[in-house]
């Protein structure tokens, strides 16, 4: 029982990753706001749904802003509660907005202590005819946002276009880290093969790169889920996905390598020596390749990157331990394909 | 100092091979005459974007065919006697070398051929001629190295094919880059040539160090 403390370690994590990932709910959002575009010197009532808000329970407590930066906000004047997920807020727009910009973008910023402080960026979007910051007034300081409730909960970040679907970070970025250490496992073996000529590490080499595109295919295939719902398509011949899907045709051919060769020595021989350079091929086409052009993916072509507010300190919970899981899990996969393997040499040895 | 005049004997021998077996090479000559003149035939108007793909098309199914015989024309007994005779890794650099002068050579011809028939498309040279000298490289050191894994197995060819094409990829992907701009556009700002060569030499030298740490383990029988 002992000796097998890393399978039950990683089946325990991933059975944490699995219910804390699907069961903690998201942060109260704002998923829709109308209308999106007023005049300066407008009175105009902003009808705000939420997202998993409870609004009647906060009632009376509520207060909302029209946020331009950090010193400048406009207060809502009243807050009519429709109910859970449904706000109004009645603002009356100045004639001047403190800014130079033509088109002024503000974020609307709604606090209550029961949902605590929620925004939405880039709310509304103000045209002003003449530009003149000096006569914006009064108005955009004289409720400053201050004593928001930003308790900590055990929840995840809402955001607009993921939504739910955040919780996929639990396991298609794990799949690729994953991976990579998989196939690292393989370059190990395959190295150790090379040193020793041990036909066991050419069983164990083979059997961490079935693990690694069997993992490479569940990445793609999570992430293709995961394009439908945001990106709109399950395939968008985005960079990632092209140069994922080679190196899964790397892996593959090691396999077609294998199969060429009688004589189990050459075999193995061969085999290691293709692995280690498919690995060193790797590295430009996961690493180099695609930061040389524009993606979809967080991270590249302006987009923010992994981290920062898309991953906060409660997705890091649960997101760190899914790495160390899936990693476990795939080592106990490759370290069951290499038994059966050593049987099937053993039987056929006898037979 | 031993190893560069073993690559120079060596080079010399696949000169002499070559020069003495001239169907190979005009064989491969005529290849890309051909492939330059179906895709001539069936686009007849090349667009700049569209002729810097084909171009590198061609180039790759040239070289592959070109480099597949590398470890292949020789029959073993006769490489065992290369290795006795010199060090294994000078058989592997001049045959890296050979090949980038081909694959070099094979370049500039596709790249005569598809401007008569299509248009000269190049509007800037001196990136255009630094992807071809770097890409004939990066070309080479690649498919001789998948040749050398190729030739330990029966049917070399179709597992040549399999092996380097997926393999190539970041290579050929970074070098269609480099040379897009240098053919839909004259300006040169609109090219970060050191952004695109370091990332050609970086990969090349990878490859490389691959390739010359792994072949000791794959040329003995």
């Amino acid at each position: 029982m002992l000796k097998h403390w890393w399978k039950i370690l990683g089946v325990a994590i991933l059975f944490y990753v699995f219910v804390a990932g699907l069961l903690v709910p998201l942060k109260t959002g704002i998923s829709a706001v109308s209308p999106q575009k007023v005049a300066p010197g407008e009175s105009f009532t902003l009808e705000v749904t939420g997202y998993n808000s409870r609004y009647t329970q906060a009632q009376g407590q509520i207060r909302a802003w029209l946020k331009q930066d950090e010193a400048h906000a406009l207060a809502a004047g009243s807050v009519t509660v429709l109910d859970d997920r449904r706000l109004q807020l009645a603002f009356a727009m100045p004639e001047y907005l403190p800014s130079d910009k033509k088109v002024q973008v503000l974020t609307l910023l709604i606090d209550d202590p029961v949902d605590g402080a929620h925004v939405l960026p880039s709310a509304m979007f103000v045209t002003q005819d003449s530009i003149a910051p000096g006569l914006a007034g009064s108005a955009w300081t004289a409720h400053p946002v201050e004593g928001l409730h930003e308790e900590w909960t055990m929840s995840y970040p809402f955001r607009n276009i993921l939504q739910e679907t955040i919780r996929n970070a639990y396991f298609h970025i794990p799949m690729w880290f994953a991976m990579i250490f998989i196939f690292i496992g393989a370059v190990i073996s395959s190295v150790r093969y090379l040193r020793k000529f041990d036909p066991q590490d050419d069983l164990k080499a083979a059997a961490f790169t079935r693990v690694g595109i069997l993992y490479g295919i569940m990445g793609l295939v999570t992430g293709a889920i995961w394009a439908k719902n945001t990106w709109g398509a399950y395939w968008s011949g985005d960079i990632k996905q092209n140069m994922t899907a080679i190196a899964l045709l790397i892996y593959l051919a090691y396999f077609v390598l294998r199969n060429a060769f009688e004589d189990p020595d050459k075999k193995a021989r061969v085999a290691a020596v293709y692995n280690l350079f498919s690995f060193a091929a790797l590295i430009p086409l996961i690493y180099v390749v695609p930061r040389l052009y524009d993606s979809l993916h967080p991270g590249s072509g302006g987009n923010p990157a992994l981290g920062g507010e898309d991953l906060d300190n409660t997705m890091r919970l649960v997101f760190y331990p899914a790495i160390i899981g899936w990693t476990l899990l795939g080592l106990w996969i490759a370290q069951l394909l290499y038994r059966a393997d050593r049987l099937r040499d053993r039987l056929w040895m006898n037979a | 100092m031993q190893l560069i005049r073993e690559i120079g004997f060596l080079l010399q021998k696949e000169f002499t091979l070559e020069w003495r077996q001239k169907y190979a090479i005009s064989g491969i000559l005529l290849y890309v005459l051909s492939t330059v003149y179906i895709v001539y035939s069936s686009f007849t108007k090349l667009e700049p974007a569209i002729w810097n793909i084909q171009f590198w098309v061609i180039i790759l199914f040239a070289s592959v065919s070109a480099v597949v015989k590398s470890f292949q024309q020789e029959s073993g007994q006769r490489q065992l006697y290369y290795y006795s005779l010199a060090n294994p890794l000078a058989v592997l650099l001049s045959k890296m070398l050979y090949n980038t002068l081909l694959l070099l050579f094979l370049s500039i011809l596709a790249y005569l051929a598809l401007s008569l028939v299509a248009g000269n498309q190049v509007q800037q040279a001196r990136p255009f001629a630094l992807a071809l000298l770097l890409g004939s490289l990066g070309f080479s050191i690649t498919f001789t190295f998948v040749s050398a894994i190729a030739s330990k197995a029966s049917n070399s060819a179709t597992l040549m094919a399999i092996l380097s094409f997926p393999l190539i990829i970041p290579v050929l992907m970074t070098l269609i880059k480099m040379t897009a701009a240098a053919v839909t556009t004259a300006n040169p700002a609109a090219i970060d040539l050191r952004e695109d060569l370091l990332t050609l030499v970086a990969i090349d030298l990878l490859l490389l160090g691959a390739a010359l740490a792994l072949f000791p383990f794959l040329w003995r029988d």
